[in-house]
C-alpha cells in the first residue's frame, strides 16, 4: 500500500543549510559551496556551485535533491575551482562516497567543509520531479538506508529524520534473481543490457569513476567493444560492476540516471553483499586505508580454487 | 485526403501489415521502458506514453554495420552493406516532436555527402504521426514554434477523436498509398470533435533573438554557470530526436570484423580530443555550449532550421537536471 | 607410447591464464615428463596471477572460449610476495559477479599449480576439459555477439544469409 513519507523537516533543513552556507561564505571559511538549487520545472532541483554569500538563499533540500554531489569534488570534474576549502551538501549515502574517495587519496578531509543533511529519503527518479515522496516513489536505496543522519560532518541541521520502515527492495530482488537458473539470469540481464545505448551516464555520475582514461574508452588494446550492441553492453556493465566492487558506496546514482531504466545498482548491491559475506566489508562513514580488494589475509576463502 | 479510422481498424491495419511482412515500428514497452520498436502484434502498441528514445533510430540506428572485412592469407575481402535491402517500414504513433525532426535531419544527411543508410531508410519508411493530448512540464514544442498537432514530417497524421477512433489526414504520396492499399479500413470523416490537444505551459521563444545572442556570445561567463554542473554523459544527445553525431569504429580481429557506425555525443570529453592529445573543448561548459550553439545557431546558419523540436526528453533524463528550455528561456529574456 | 586418441564430436576451446613462475613451469614439467593432457588448452603466460585482469576472462569468453582456467602459485609462493593473495580476493568476487549475470561457473576454474606439480596440471586441465566437453559449447557470448539493436539489425532473410556467408 502506498503511504506518504514524512519530509516535513526538509523546510527547516533548507533554512539551516542556507544560514550555514551564508555564514561560512561570508566568513571566508570556504571559497565555494556545492549544493542543490531549484530549477524551472515544478519541484525540480539541480546541482549548483555558489561562491557569493548572497547566493546561499538559492540552496534548497527537497525530495528531488537526488544527486550525489561528491562527483563534483573528484578529478573527473575539473571545472569546480579546487582552490581553498570547498563546502558540500551531503546526504548520508553521499558522505559514504566521500569517505571512500578520501580512502583512495582523492580528497583530503581538511579541504572540505561538510554540510550533512538529515534525510528521510529522496525520489527514485526525477523524470517527473514534482512527484510526492511515498513508499512507492522513494528511491530503492532509501529503503535500505542506514545513514539517515550523517556523522562526522562540520555542520548538521538539528532536525531528526523520521525513517519509515520499508520493504528492502534490492535485497528482495537479489534473492529473486539468485533463485533463478544461470540461463534465466542470463536472459534477464540480456534483456536489460540490450536497452543500453552507451551514453555512459552511469559512469559520468559515479564518484568512483574518476579515471582520466577509462578502460572502456581505450582502443589499444580494445578490451570492451564500444558499440552499443548487446555484446559490448554486457561487457561494459560487467566491467563497471567489477571496477566498483569494494568501492561502491551505494548512492545508486548509476541506476537513477540510466535513461533506459537498467537496474544497475542491483549489480553493485550484489557485489556489496558478497564482499560483506566474504570479507566483512561494508561501505560506511569511516575512512579506510585500503578497500577489501586492495588487501588480503592469508586465511581468505579459497574453497573455489583447486 | 481526410478519412476516419477506428481504433479497431487501426489495429487491423497494423496486424495486416505485419502479416504482409512489413516492419511496423511503434511505441511499445521493453522491460519496463517505452521505446519505438518493431511490433509483433498491434496489441503491443502504447499510445499514452512518449517513448524514452526518439524515432530517429528508425533512420539512424543506435549502431549499424557499414561494411565487413575478412582476411585470408594475403587476400582481404571488403563487403559493403547494401542499403537497397533495408526492409519496408511503417512507423506508427510518432509524436509530432519526433516526426518534425526527421525532415530537419534530411538536410544534414543529404548535404555534402549523401548518407545512403539514412536516405534509403527514409525512402522506405512511411511515418504515421499522432497528435499529443497530454504534456508534462518538460514539453516545450510550442516554445520552438511547433504544436502538439504539427504535421510536418508525417505522411499520415492521426488525431484522436472524442467519440473514439482517429481523424486521419494524408500529407504525402506515401500516406495516400498506405490508405489506398487498405481502403476498407478507412471511412469518411465522422465530424466528431477532436480530443483537446496538449498545452505545454511555456511561452514561445523568439528564436531569431536567441540566435542573435548566440551569434555574439561564444565567450560568455554564463556558460560556466549553466554547464559547470554537466557531468559529460551522452544521455541528452542519445534521447534527442535531432542530435545526429556518430562515430565509426572497427570491431573484430585481424582475420575478420565489421566497421560500425555508433551514436556519439558532443558532451563526451573524447568527442573533440585530437590524436595529439590536445582538446579544443577542454572543459565541460565548452562542450555543453556546443550543444546549444549547434541546435539554435550553427544548424540555422547552415540549413536555416532549428535543431530542437521541444520534446523535452533531454530535460527528463539529464542526470543533473539541466533544462534546455530554461536556458533558452533565459537567453530569450536577455536585453540585446 | 601414445595412448589411443579418442574421437569426440565436440572439442572445447579452453583458455588457460597462468603465471610464469609456477603454473607455466608446472605445465612445462608436464611436457618434459611426457605426460599427456588434452590439447584443447591454449596457455597464455603472465608474470603473476595478480596481473590477470578479470576483463581477460570476459574477453576470452567473448572470443569463443568454452572454458577458462586461471592458475598460479600456491599462497605463500608468489614470486612477487602477494600477487596471488590479491588475485584470490579479486577472483572470488569476480566469479560471483559472473554467476549473477548468468554464466555457468562450471566453465571457469581456478587452481594453484606449482612448478613441481606437472601431474596436478594434467589433472586440472583434463578435468576442466572433460567437464566443459560434457556441457557442450559456450553459446551465450557467441549468440550475444550476433545480436544487434533492432534499428541496426539487418533482418531481411536474404541479406542475413548473404551476411552469414561472409
Amino acid at each position: 500500500m502506498t503511504k506518504p513519507i514524512d519530509t516535513s523537516i526538509y523546510t527547516a533543513v533548507t533554512d539551516a543549510i542556507r544560514t550555514e552556507a551564508q555564514r561560512i561564505l561570508s566568513e571566508g571559511q570556504v571559497s565555494a559551496i556545492v549544493g542543490y538549487a531549484a530549477a524551472r520545472r515544478k519541484g525540480s532541483a539541480q546541482p549548483i556551485v555558489i561562491s557569493q554569500p548572497d547566493d546561499a538563499a538559492k540552496l534548497i533540500f527537497t525530495p528531488a535533491c537526488v544527486n550525489n554531489l561528491a562527483v563534483y569534488l573528484t578529478k573527473a570534474k575539473k571545472e569546480i575551482p579546487k582552490s581553498g576549502k570547498i563546502g558540500i551538501v551531503v546526504k548520508g549515502c553521499d558522505l559514504k562516497a566521500l569517505s571512500g574517495l578520501m580512502g583512495e587519496s582523492q580528497l583530503k578531509r581538511e579541504d572540505i567543509y561538510l554540510i550533512g543533511v538529515p534525510c528521510a529519503g529522496v525520489l527514485a527518479s526525477t523524470v517527473q520531479p514534482a512527484t510526492e515522496l511515498t513508499t512507492d516513489s522513494i528511491a530503492p536505496k532509501c529503503t535500505e538506508c542506514d545513514a539517515h543522519l550523517p556523522t562526522g560532518c562540520d555542520f548538521v541541521p538539528a532536525q531528526t529524520p523520521v525513517a519509515a520502515d520499508l520493504e528492502k527492495k534490492y535485497a528482495a530482488e537479489i534473492t529473486r534473481l539468485e533463485a533463478l537458473t544461470p540461463a534465466e539470469r542470463w536472459a534477464y540481464w540480456k534483456e536489460q543490457f540490450s536497452k543500453c545505448i552507451k551514453c555512459y551516464a552511469c559512469r559520468q555520475v559515479c564518484p568512483f569513476c574518476f579515471c582520466e582514461q577509462c578502460l572502456c574508452d581505450r582502443n589499444k588494446p580494445q578490451m570492451v567493444d564500444t558499440t552499443p550492441r548487446p555484446a559490448g553492453n554486457t561487457a561494459w556493465h560487467i566491467v563497471r560492476a567489477m571496477h566498483l566492487a569494494g568501492r561502491c558506496a551505494g548512492c545508486a546514482e548509476c541506476e537513477r540516471v540510466c535513461p533506459m531504466d537498467i537496474p544497475l545498482n542491483l549489480l553493485n548491491r550484489k557485489m556489496a553483499k558478497e564482499l560483506k559475506e566474504l570479507y566483512d566489508h561494508e561501505a560506511g562513514f569511516e575512512v579506510l586505508d585500503k578497500g577489501p580488494l586492495n588487501m588480503f589475509t592469508e586465511k581468505d576463502d579459497q574453497s573455489f580454487i583447486k | 485526403m481526410q478519412k476516419f479510422i477506428s481504433e479497431q481498424n487501426l489495429n487491423t491495419l497494423l496486424d495486416t501489415l505485419i502479416a504482409a511482412g512489413t516492419r511496423v515500428v511503434a511505441p511499445r514497452m521493453n522491460a519496463g521502458t517505452p521505446l519505438y520498436e518493431p511490433l509483433t502484434s498491434a496489441a503491443e502498441m502504447i499510445t499514452d506514453q512518449l517513448p524514452r528514445r526518439s524515432a530517429k533510430e528508425a533512420f539512424f540506428p543506435v549502431c549499424e554495420d557499414i561494411m565487413t572485412y575478412e582476411k585470408e592469407g594475403q587476400k582481404v575481402t571488403v563487403t559493403d552493406i547494401d542499403p537497397s535491402r533495408f526492409p519496408e517500414t511503417v512507423l506508427v504513433g510518432v509524436r509530432p516532436c519526433d516526426a518534425v525532426a526527421i525532415p530537419v535531419l534530411d538536410a544534414v544527411f543529404s548535404w555534402d555527402y549523401k548518407d545512403e543508410f539514412f536516405l534509403e531508410r527514409r525512402k522506405k519508411t512511411t511515418i504515421v504521426g499522432l497528435a499529443c493530448t497530454t504534456a508534462d512540464d518538460a514539453c516545450f514544442c510550442t516554445a520552438v514554434g511547433l504544436s502538439p498537432d504539427e504535421t510536418k514530417g508525417s505522411d499520415l497524421f492521426l488525431t484522436p477523436l472524442e467519440d473514439g477512433g482517429y481523424d486521419c489526414r494524408t500529407y504525402s504520396e506515401k500516406g495516400e498509398t498506405l490508405v489506398n492499399r487498405y481502403p476498407q479500413l478507412f471511412s469518411e470523416p465522422t465530424g466528431s470533435k477532436a480530443v483537446p490537444l496538449a498545452e505545454p505551459q511555456i511561452e514561445k521563444f523568439d528564436l531569431k533573438k536567441v540566435k542573435a545572442w548566440l551569434d555574439e556570445n561564444f565567450e560568455n561567463p554564463d556558460w560556466d554557470s549553466i554547464a559547470t554542473r554537466c557531468v559529460g554523459c551522452g544521455a541528452c544527445a542519445f534521447v534527442c530526436p535531432a542530435c545526429h553525431c556518430f562515430d565509426i569504429v572497427d570491431e573484430g580481429t585481424e582475420k575478420a570484423g565489421k566497421r560500425r557506425k555508433n551514436w556519439d555525443a558532443c558532451g563526451f570529453s573524447k568527442f573533440t580530443n585530437h590524436a595529439s592529445g590536445h582538446n579544443p573543448r577542454d572543459q565541460q561548459p565548452k562542450r555543453y555550449r556546443n550543444r546549444i550553439m549547434h541546435k539554435f545557431k550553427y544548424y540555422d546558419d547552415k540549413f536555416g532550421q532549428t535543431l530542437c523540436s521541444g520534446c523535452g526528453r533531454c530535460i527528463r533524463v539529464c542526470p543533473v537536471g539541466i533544462d534546455i528550455a530554461q536556458i533558452v528561456e533565459e537567453i530569450n529574456k536577455k536585453d540585446i | 607410447m601414445h595412448s589411443e586418441k579418442q574421437k569426440h564430436t565436440f572439442e572445447p576451446k579452453i583458455i588457460a591464464f597462468v603465471c610464469t613462475w609456477c603454473t607455466y613451469a608446472g605445465a612445462d614439467l608436464a611436457g618434459t615428463s611426457r605426460m599427456q593432457y588434452p590439447s584443447n588448452v591454449r596457455v597464455l603466460k603472465f608474470p603473476c596471477t595478480g596481473r590477470i585482469d578479470p576483463v581477460f576472462i570476459l574477453k576470452a569468453f567473448q572470443q569463443g572460449a568454452d572454458g577458462v582456467l586461471v592458475s598460479g602459485c600456491h599462497p605463500g609462493d608468489c614470486h612477487y610476495i602477494a600477487g596471488n593473495f590479491h588475485a584470490r580476493r579479486r577472483f572470488a568476487v569476480f566469479r560471483k559477479l559472473l554467476e549473477f549475470v548468468g554464466v555457468d561457473l562450471n566453465r571457469l576454474q581456478f587452481s594453484w599449480v606449482s612448478a613441481a606439480e606437472g601431474g596436478k596440471w594434467v589433472e586440472v586441465v583434463t578435468d576442466l576439459t572433460e567437464k566443459v566437453r560434457a556441457m557442450g559449447p559456450m553459446t551465450e557470448f557467441k549468440e550475444l555477439a550476433m545480436e544487434e539493436q533492432w534499428s541496426g539489425a539487418i533482418d531481411t532473410p536474404e541479406l542475413k544469409e548473404a551476411y552469414n556467408q561472409i
